[in-house]
C-alpha cells in the first residue's frame, strides 16, 4: 500500500474517531432527558461493552441487550483492535492528546510503557468479579468518561460558557438562556477528584503515546487477547528498506517492520501513512503461531495479578458496609439491596447525568471504599423530583431497577427526621413550614400543629410546630433541600426505612 | 454576587417600581368577579368591566406579566396558573400597544419543569410573550420600606419594566392560610425566601406594599382547596370557573378568599395588610362587581 492510501485509511480513522466521540457526547447529553424506549440508545456504549456483558453474565437477570457486544467481540477476531483505534470515545481523546504531544524522535530508541500492566490489571478485575466484588467500572473506558461527562466536563464547560458569555454582548447572553444553556448549573462533590483523574490521564499522553490505552484500560486489554487470534495483519514486503519511519507514530511504540504485536495494534494505520516505500499491507490471513513477537504476561505475573483479584475481592467482602443494617447515605429510588447494587452498578454516573435536579452525587466514602462513585441522592445538592424517574429508566445495568413514574412516587427512598434542636417552629418559636409547603405528597408527610409555647424571648405565642408523618413520608428529600437554615438543615432525610428495588421489576 | 457581574446594565430610566404612591385604578379599589365558559373569556370579560386593559397598558410598554409557575404539576392539578388566563392577559397587553410582554417567575420546583408542565411556557409562546428565567447575575437589592421586610434582592426584569400585572392562582396553601395575588410576589424574590416564611402575613402584607401590581387577575378557574401549595391530588380541586380582576391587589384578594369560602379576617396576611391601611378587609365595604357570563 503506498503512502497516499495510508494516508486516506488514517483521514478516514480519524473521522471515525471524531464521529463516535461527538456521538458519545450526543448521547450523553441525551441521557439529561432520560430515555422511555428500551433498549435506550442512550446506552449504547455501554451495551456494546463486553466488559458488561461478562459483568451481566455474572448476576441474575440477564440483559440481552448487552449481547450487542458479541458484535465488537467478534469483529475482533477479524479486524483486531479497531474498536480502541476507531470507535472508543475516550481512546480518540487519547488519540487527541497523544497528537498534540511532542513529535518522536526519529530512529532513536523510545522507550516503551508498561503494556504488560493492563493484561494484568484486567486478570485482576475480572478475578475479583467472579468474586462478585466489580471494580471494572473505575478504568472501564466508557464508564470512566461517562463519569467524567456527567460530573466535570458537561457542568465544567457549562460554567466556562456563562462566563465567557457574560463578558460578551447582552443579547448573546440572553440567547444561551433562551437556549436554556446554563439555566441550570450541575455541581458535583467530586468535581476536583473526578476531573483530576480525568485530566492526568489525558496529560499522561504527552510523555507516553495513549498511556490509559496502553497501559490501564481494561476493555482494551480483552480486545488485544482476542486480537492476538484476529485475521487482519500487517504484512512487511520486500520493498521495506528498515527506515523505521514506520515507528515514528506508531501508537503502541512498535513497528510493523520489526517487532508488529496484533495484540498492541490498534489500526490507527500511522505506519501506512508514514512509510515512504510501499512496503506495508493489511493482509487477511489465519493467525499463524510462534516466532511472532507477542506479550510475554509470563506464569507467575498471572497468578500474581490473580492473587490479588482474590485481595481485592476479599477486602471488601470482609468490610462491613455491604451487611449494615445503619447506612449514613441515601441511595437513589429503585436502587437494589446494597449487595446487589454493588455488583451491578457500573460507577458510571449516568443516573447523575440523568438528575435533572443535581440530587444524584458519586459517593466519596460513605459506602465503602468498593462504593466509591456509585450514586448517592444527596438533599443538600437537590431533591428527587416527584414528577420524575429517568434515573431508573437509564440505569444501563438496572443497578436502579425499572420503576415507572407511577412506582417511583410510591417507592420509599428514606423517611425524613425533624431536629427539634434547630427547628424554628420548635428551638426558635417562631412559624416556618417551608418544608410542609414543598412537600410533594399530596397527603402531606409534613405537616404542623398549633401549640402555645414560650418563644426566645419568654413569651407565649402560637406556632405552627412541623412534624413528619413517617408512613407516608417517600424520603425524596425536598424538605432537606429547601430548610432555609443556612447552618445544618433542621429537616433531614435518613436511610431510615428505605425500600430497595426489586431486581426482577 | 450581583454587583461584579459584567453583565449588569443601567437600571431603565422608566419603569422605576417604587410602589409608594397608592395605586390609582380605573375605579378605586372595586373589584370584578367573572365566572364564566371559558377561562380565557371569563378573563377577557373581566377585564373589560374593568374599563379595558388600554387604562392601565399605555402603547410602547413593556409589560411584566407574572403567574404562579411554582411547582412542576399539571393544569388540572392546579397549582399554578392557568394558562388561558395567562394567555388572555398577554394578548390583551399587546392588543393595548405593549411593545413587548414578559412572563416569568421565581420556581419552587426546577424552572423548566414547571414553565413546561403547567402549560405556561406553550401558552405565552403561542401569544408571542417572551419567558424568561431568573437569572441570579440579574438580582438586585429593592428597598420594601417595610417594619419586617426592607431591602431585599428583586429580579431587575421586574423593576425595569412599565407595568406589572400579577396573575396569581387562588389555592390553598399550608402556613398562610392562601395563596393569592400578595403571595405570588414572592415569585419576583431571590435570595432565601424561606426565611420569610418568619411572620409570613406581615411579609406578604410588605411585600405588596413595597411593590406595585399596575393591574391584579386572579385565576380561580380550577382551586386547589387543600394540601396546597403544591397539591397533586385531583380530588382536591375544585371547578369555581371564575375569574377576579382589580387594580387594588388586597381588594382583589380579599374578594378571592371569601370566594374559596374564607373570612378575609381570619387570615394574616390580610389581617396586617388592613393594619398598614392598604385597604378593605371586610368584603361588604369593597365595590365588588360579580357576573356570570
Amino acid at each position: 500500500m503506498n503512502s497516499r492510501q495510508g494516508r486516506r485509511l488514517q483521514r478516514l480513522r480519524i473521522l471515525s474517531q471524531f464521529l463516535f466521540l461527538v456521538l458519545f457526547f450526543y448521547l450523553l447529553v441525551r441521557l439529561a432527558e432520560g430515555g422511555a424506549t428500551r433498549p435506550s440508545w442512550a446506552g449504547f456504549f455501554f451495551y456494546i461493552d463486553p466488559l458488561f456483558l461478562w459483568l451481566g453474565l455474572l448476576v441474575r437477570p440477564f440483559l440481552r441487550v448487552f449481547l450487542l457486544a458479541l458484535v465488537p467481540l467478534l469483529l475482533t477476531l477479524i479486524l483486531g483492535r479497531f474498536f480502541c483505534g476507531w470507535v472508543c470515545p475516550f481512546g480518540a481523546l487519547h488519540q487527541f492528546f497523544t497528537w498534540l504531544g511532542p513529535r518522536p524522535p526519529k530512529k532513536a530508541a523510545v522507550e516503551r510503557p508498561e503494556l504488560r500492566l493492563k493484561y494484568l490489571l484486567l486478570i485482576v478485575l475480572l478475578t475479583a468479579s467472579l468474586f462478585s466484588v466489580q471494580l471494572l467500572g473505575w478504568l472501564d473506558p466508557i464508564a470512566l468518561l461517562t463519569r467524567s461527562g456527567a460530573t466535570v466536563i458537561l457542568p465544567g464547560a457549562n460554567a466556562l460558557l456563562q462566563r465567557a458569555l457574560e463578558a460578551g454582548p447582552e443579547p448573546l447572553y440572553a440567547l444561551g438562556r433562551r437556549l436554556l444553556l446554563f439555566v441550570s448549573q450541575r455541581t458535583s462533590i467530586q468535581a476536583i477528584a473526578i476531573g483530576s483523574i480525568f485530566l492526568v490521564l489525558l496529560l499522561l499522553n504527552l510523555r507516553r503515546r495513549r498511556f490509559f490505552c496502553n497501559t490501564l484500560c481494561p476493555l482494551g486489554a480483552l480486545y488485544g487477547l482476542l486480537a492476538k487470534f484476529s485475521l487482519l495483519r500487517l504484512a512487511v514486503n520486500d520493498a521495506c528498506v528498515k527506515c523505521n519511519a514506520c515507528a515514528g507514530h506508531c501508537t503502541f511504540y512498535g513497528s510493523p517492520y520489526k517487532d508488529y504485536m496484533k495484540s498492541e495494534c490498534v489500526l490507527c494505520c500511522n505506519c501506512l501513512a508514514d512509510c515512504p516505500t510501499t512496503a506495508i499491507d493489511p493482509r487477511f490471513g489465519l493467525p499463524v503461531h510462534g516466532r511472532r513477537p507477542a506479550i510475554d504476561l509470563g506464569r507467575r505475573r498471572l497468578l500474581g495479578a490473580a492473587g490479588l483479584g482474590l485481595v481485592a475481592a476479599a477486602l471488601p467482602l470482609s468490610s462491613p458496609e455491604r451487611k449494615a443494617r445503619v447506612r449514613s447515605f441515601l441511595r437513589p429510588p429503585g436502587a437494589l439491596a446494597e449487595e446487589d447494587f454493588l455488583e451491578k452498578c457500573l460507577r458510571c454516573g449516568a443516573c447523575m447525568q440523568a438528575c435533572p435536579t443535581n440530587a444524584l452525587q458519586p459517593a466519596v466514602l460513605q459506602a465503602g471504599l468498593e462504593g466509591l462513585w456509585t450514586p448517592v441522592l444527596v438533599p443538600a445538592s437537590g431533591y428527587c423530583e416527584y414528577e420524575c424517574h429517568r434515573c431508573t429508566q437509564v440505569c444501563p445495568t438496572r443497578a436502579l431497577a425499572r420503576l415507572t413514574l407511577e412506582e417511583k412516587k410510591q417507592f420509599k427512598i428514606g423517611t425524613a427526621v425533624i431536629d427539634r434542636s434547630s427547628c424554628y417552629t420548635y428551638a426558635d418559636g417562631y412559624n416556618c413550614a417551608v418544608c410542609e409547603e414543598h412537600c410533594p405528597v399530596p397527603e402531606k408527610a409534613i405537616r404542623f400543629r398549633e401549640v402555645e409555647v414560650a418563644n426566645f424571648r419568654g413569651r407565649l405565642k402560637k406556632v405552627k410546630q412541623i412534624y413528619v408523618v413517617p408512613d407516608l413520608c417517600i424520603g425524596c428529600g425536598i424538605c432537606e433541600t429547601v430548610c432555609p437554615r443556612t447552618d445544618a438543615p433542621a429537616i433531614r432525610v435518613g436511610a431510615e426505612e428505605e425500600q430497595r428495588g426489586n431486581p426482577a421489576g | 454576587m450581583v454587583a461584579s457581574s459584567a453583565i449588569l446594565l443601567p437600571l431603565a430610566a422608566r419603569g422605576q417600581n417604587q410602589a409608594t404612591a397608592p395605586a390609582r385604578p380605573v375605579q378605586a379599589g372595586a373589584v370584578v368577579q367573572v365566572k364564566g365558559n371559558s377561562p380565557y373569556e371569563a378573563t377577557q370579560r373581566a377585564i373589560a368591566e374593568l374599563g379595558g386593559m388600554g387604562k392601565i397598558v399605555s402603547r410602547g410598554d413593556v409589560v411584566m406579566v407574572k403567574p404562579n409557575i411554582g411547582w412542576n404539576r399539571s393544569v388540572e392539578q392546579a397549582a399554578c396558573t392557568n394558562p388561558e388566563v395567562l394567555r388572555a392577559v398577554i394578548e390583551l397587553a399587546y392588543a393595548a400597544g405593549a411593545k413587548n410582554v414578559v412572563v416569568m417567575d421565581n420556581t419552587c420546583h426546577r424552572a423548566e419543569d414547571c414553565y413546561q408542565r403547567s402549560g405556561i411556557a406553550a401558552a405565552a409562546r403561542k401569544a408571542g410573550a417572551e419567558l424568561r428565567f431568573c437569572d441570579e447575575n440579574r438580582l438586585a437589592l429593592h428597598d420594601f420600606r417595610g417594619e419586617y421586610l426592607g431591602k431585599w434582592p428583586v429580579y431587575r426584569d421586574h423593576l425595569e419594566v412599565d407595568k406589572f400585572i400579577n396573575v396569581p392562582v387562588l389555592k390553598h396553601h399550608g402556613s398562610s392560610g392562601l395563596t393569592i395575588a400578595m403571595k405570588n410576589l414572592y415569585g419576583i424574590l431571590g435570595g432565601n425566601r424561606g426565611k420569610l416564611h418568619r411572620d409570613m402575613g406581615e411579609n406578604i402584607a410588605e411585600l405588596a406594599a413595597g411593590f406595585r401590581s399596575h393591574l391584579v387577575v386572579v385565576d380561580a378557574w380550577r382551586v386547589l382547596m387543600r394540601n396546597g401549595p403544591v397539591g397533586g391530588r385531583l380530588s382536591d380541586v375544585e371547578e369555581r370557573r371564575t375569574v377576579i380582576a382589580s387594580t387594588h391587589i388586597m381588594h382583589a384578594d380579599v374578594a378571592a378568599a371569601v370566594l374559596f369560602g374564607r373570612d378575609a379576617r381570619e387570615l394574616e396576611f390580610l389581617q396586617a395588610a388592613h393594619a398598614r391601611r392598604m385597604g378593605e378587609i371586610d368584603i361588604a365595604r369593597i365595590a365588588l362587581k360579580s357576573l356570570t357570563a
